[in-house]
């Protein structure tokens, strides 16, 4: 029998510490990872205040279940993984509502976007604008340094569709650089 | 392998590699140059994404940015990284092995020792054999492209902390060398097989860990 939530990443599970330094020290891996979580779920929602409420609401679950978390090396995949399935749960509980992500980047200027080189921001642009079935992974990949079959098992589909979809969340970037994308017969993507 | 095999793979891991593509970029240039192209892509990717897109004074048009500047700065970058490798004998071997490491930051991520099926793999596409007595938990384990040759990139658990270890078998150096660079630590020491590079961003026992990983590797020959 399981004896942590079914929120919290089983891959990641490890046996229990606990105590009063072990919750200084989580408290400040928290404190230290946090950054890095808000940055990971604002490429996921797009939305900052959306993004700090994932963040908040994740680590609050991971902080129910830091018994389960004994090395640190394990926190930052545990922590991604959560905020991950934090957002995911958010549209599962509630249907958002939608904008045009064209208009509304046109009408906030660049409110999402950071001041530095244009090249680099319209390729954030074009990041933010590829759907979340493509930048889901990617940015578990390219971010996050998920393995393929890791990505695969959080997201419950098989390694073959991961690839697919990084295959061709990569083509839509290529294809911003004016570049040839490469053909896409790939289908359908395998089921799991 | 097919182009169009090899091109859905390179998309959706520039950097990984397999037998087979390999077999494959070395007889395909367009193919090798498609990586190219997709890593130099990822590079930017990568650029993108380590800044949270978060909220600026100036207002902006998106997209206004024309679609030839942004191909002419992916030619340069492709340019760049030609340039840079076809200048790699005067590149200090050190500096490339930090920003190797540094470039690959999800290494460290590792916490489950990687199977030995996989890390068999990763080194029989390198013509390295390691003892299955080797004292240290491999937790990372990836085939890189390296000045022009397919090396094992390997983190391993020792007791105190992480260390990066590259197999180096076509890398001759005469003398241990050690460096300092972006927060890493490392040493670079000869081998019966080359050499054999290690890094950790503490003070561990480097040399222990070279001299350990020295003894478990067995003779490549009869897979050369």
């Amino acid at each position: 029998m399981r004896n942590y939530p079914s929120d919290v990443p089983v891959s990641s599970v490890v046996p229990l510490t606990t105590g009063a330094a072990g919750d200084a020290r989580i408290t400040r891996l928290f404190e230290a990872m946090r950054p890095e979580l808000l940055r990971f779920a604002l490429w996921l929602s797009r939305d900052r205040a959306l993004a700090e409420d994932v963040v908040q609401e994740a680590l609050l679950r991971a902080w129910r279940s830091r018994e389960a978390l004994k090395d640190p090396a394990c926190s930052r995949a545990w922590l991604l993984t959560i905020v991950r399935r934090e957002h995911a749960r958010l549209y599962e509980r509630k249907r958002l509502e939608l904008v045009c992500l064209n208009d509304a980047l046109e009408h906030e200027g660049g409110a999402l976007l950071s001041r530095d080189d244009s090249e680099i921001n319209a390729l954030r642009s074009a990041i933010l604008q590829l759907p979340i079935e493509y930048r889901e992974p990617l940015i578990m990949q390219v971010l996050g340094g998920f393995s393929v079959d890791e990505i695969a098992r959080e997201l419950n589909l098989s390694a073959s569709a991961v690839l697919t979809r990084l295959f061709r969340a990569r083509n839509k970037l290529r294809a911003l650089y004016g570049l040839t994308p490469a053909p896409d017969s790939s289908g359908t993507e395998a089921p799991l | 392998m097919i182009c169009h095999d090899a091109r859905r793979f390179i998309g959706a891991e520039p950097c990984a590699t397999s037998r087979e593509l390999a077999l494959h970029l070395q007889e395909c240039h367009a193919c090798g140059e498609y990586q190219l192209e997709m890593v130099a892509l990822d590079a930017n990717i990568r650029r993108a994404l380590e800044e949270p897109p978060v909220a600026a004074a100036a207002r902006r048009r998106l997209g206004a940015r024309p679609k030839w500047a942004l191909a002419a700065s992916l030619l340069l970058a492709v340019m760049a990284t030609l340039a840079v490798w076809a200048l790699r004998t005067d590149a200090s071997l050190a500096h490339e092995v930090v920003a190797h490491v540094v470039a690959e930051p999800q290494s460290w991520a590792g916490t489950d020792p990687v199977s030995e099926a996989a890390l068999a793999g990763v080194l029989r596409r390198s013509g390295v054999i390691l003892d299955a007595a080797a004292p240290y938990s491999v937790v990372y384990a990836r085939s890189c492209w390296f000045r022009g040759h397919y090396v094992p990139h390997l983190v391993v658990r020792t007791t105190h902390t992480l260390a990066t270890v590259l197999i180096l078998r076509d890398e001759t150096v005469e003398v241990r060398q050690a460096f300092h660079e972006d927060g890493l630590s490392g040493v670079i020491v000869p081998s019966a097989h080359g050499s054999i590079a290690v890094l950790a961003a503490t003070g561990a026992h480097l040399d222990d860990i070279a001299a350990q990983m020295q003894l478990a590797m067995r003779s490549p020959t009869a897979l050369r």
